[in-house]
């Protein structure tokens, strides 16, 4: 039901993920590897027997990641 | 030099935390151990005790909406101030001159502003086909949320998406239902009330706060537990959408989108 | 190459996923810190959550236990996994958009204000230190 190695596996992206959101200059590329960030852990959670909880996480990381590039707008997009 | 200095501090307090936190790891249950002490205490009476006491196969929804209802209930409540704080933040009108807009430089060259770029398919079309289903779909995990995977929080949220791409995808046209943001935080609080509303009904009944064996229906002992159960996620359906449209629309008001007029 | 294989799942059972998990979060507290600009800060706090969900659902697992739904064959607590956690980080994932909303919305007011979400030039706005 759940393997390890997978788990270990999927948490090595994640880590990845965050260090191209941490060091990354342009915003608008920060928010969508966000996107994807939440897609992976949505497997994350179905690996580890929760598939309520990857429900969950799959709408609301869509309709977080929508407020984030909506709010964009009126900011600017570079970061120093 | 100092800024070297002062660039390398935080990298030097995570060091030490993260050896401090690897160093005693043996207080820590082995995973997959049935013997943890999470697990010998309360989870197994609600294991075997929800489908006799709750008339729920889905042990997730008969603990948090029928065994642990309160918490739910603050939840909700909380979704609803979290609205509300944002409507309050945001009520006040936008400076004009302190929004810094980009003049776009391509702006010029686009002839009828709205219309698409590409020779693609129609976007309006294509939401107004996919629009129902996901509407009906969301009806679908609310209504079975007891049975198989769902529940209040999945369908609200994904009606909540289905006004987001009404209003989000083509800018031009109006859409059928307008909420400006008071309206519809109104709306969330509405759902918090149905909420506490099943719990008085049940104190009129003769029994505990949100102990639904003590509705005061003419129905069996199950079938009073799986309405308490329908008319709660009713109650969080609606704040949870409510809640994401409000926010989606107190955003998006301050928003211009520099190419269109 | 099993005897390889097994020795890292029993180490991965033991102690590995729990270094992976408090290293994911330290990586979301080292962004939050270090990032300038508030937007990003704001990621890094959604990253960290996703951290301490995982080490709650770590806790429910049991060896060859299915999902908590009622198969009709199969009775007694020792079959399936944990239900408590799982309620309690459906509560939290749910709350934790109300407050990524409250967030946005106080960043819209602060650009507003200052002209920029960059920390740098906010201190300098503010003229305190």
């Amino acid at each position: 039901m759940h393997s390890l190695i997978l788990e270990a596996v999927l948490l090595m992206a994640l880590i990845a993920i965050t260090l191209v959101v941490i060091f990354d200059k342009d915003l608008l590329a920060a928010v969508v590897t966000y996107c994807a960030f939440s897609f992976i852990t949505m497997f994350l959670y179905i690996v580890m027997g929760a598939p309520d909880v990857a429900f969950t996480e799959a709408v609301i990381g869509v309709i977080s990641t929508i407020y984030f590039v909506i709010s964009l707008r009126n900011i600017d997009r570079r970061c120093k | 030099m100092a800024k070297k200095i002062k660039n390398a501090i935080p990298v030097v307090i995570i060091a030490i935390v993260l050896a401090a936190a690897f160093a005693r790891f043996d207080f820590l249950p082995s995973i997959g151990d049935p013997d943890a002490p999470a697990h010998t205490r309360t989870s197994d009476y609600y294991i075997e005790h929800a489908v006799k006491d709750t008339n729920s196969p889905n042990y997730v929804t008969a603990v948090i909406v029928d065994y642990r209802a309160f918490d739910t209930m603050l939840e909700t409540t909380v979704m609803f101030l979290a609205g509300l704080g944002v409507v309050i933040l945001l009520a006040s009108r936008p400076d004009p001159k302190a929004r810094i807009i980009k003049p776009r430089k391509f702006t010029e060259n686009r002839e009828h502003l709205g219309a698409p770029a590409y020779q693609s398919i129609n976007k309006d079309v294509m939401i107004k086909i996919i629009e129902p289903l996901i509407l009906i779909y969301a009806v679908y995990v609310l209504f079975h949320g007891e049975v198989s995977l769902g529940g209040g929080f999945q369908a609200g949220a994904l009606i909540g998406m289905v006004y987001i791409i009404d209003t989000m995808v083509s800018p031009g046209t109006i859409s059928l239902i307008r909420l400006p943001k008071e309206r519809s935080v109104a709306l969330a609080g509405a759902g918090t009330f149905i909420y506490t509303l099943t719990g008085i009904l049940t104190l009129v009944g003769g029994g505990v706060f949100l102990e639904y064996g003590k509705l005061p229906f003419s129905m069996s002992f199950e079938e009073k537990h799986s309405t308490g159960i329908l008319m709660v996620e009713v109650g969080v359906t609606i704040g949870v959408m409510a809640t994401i449209i409000t926010i989606l629309n107190a955003i998006h008001e301050r928003a211009r989108f520099d190419d269109d007029k | 190459m099993t005897n390889n294989m097994s020795g890292i799942s029993v180490f991965l059972a033991d102690k590995g996923i729990y270094f992976l998990t408090a290293f994911l979060l330290v990586l979301g507290i080292y962004g939050m810190i270090t990032c300038k600009n508030y937007m990003k800060k704001l990621i890094c706090m959604n990253i960290m959550q996703v951290a301490v969900i995982f080490f709650f659902l770590c806790f429910g697992q049991k060896n060859g236990g299915t999902i908590p739904v009622q198969v009709t064959g199969l009775m007694g607590a020792r079959h399936y996994i944990n239900p408590l956690p799982h309620g309690l980080m459906l509560t939290a994932i749910v709350v934790s958009l109300g407050t990524t909303g409250v967030g946005l919305a106080l960043l819209t007011r602060i650009k507003e204000k200052y002209g920029s979400i960059e920390e740098d030039d906010i201190i300098k706005g503010e003229n305190k230190f």
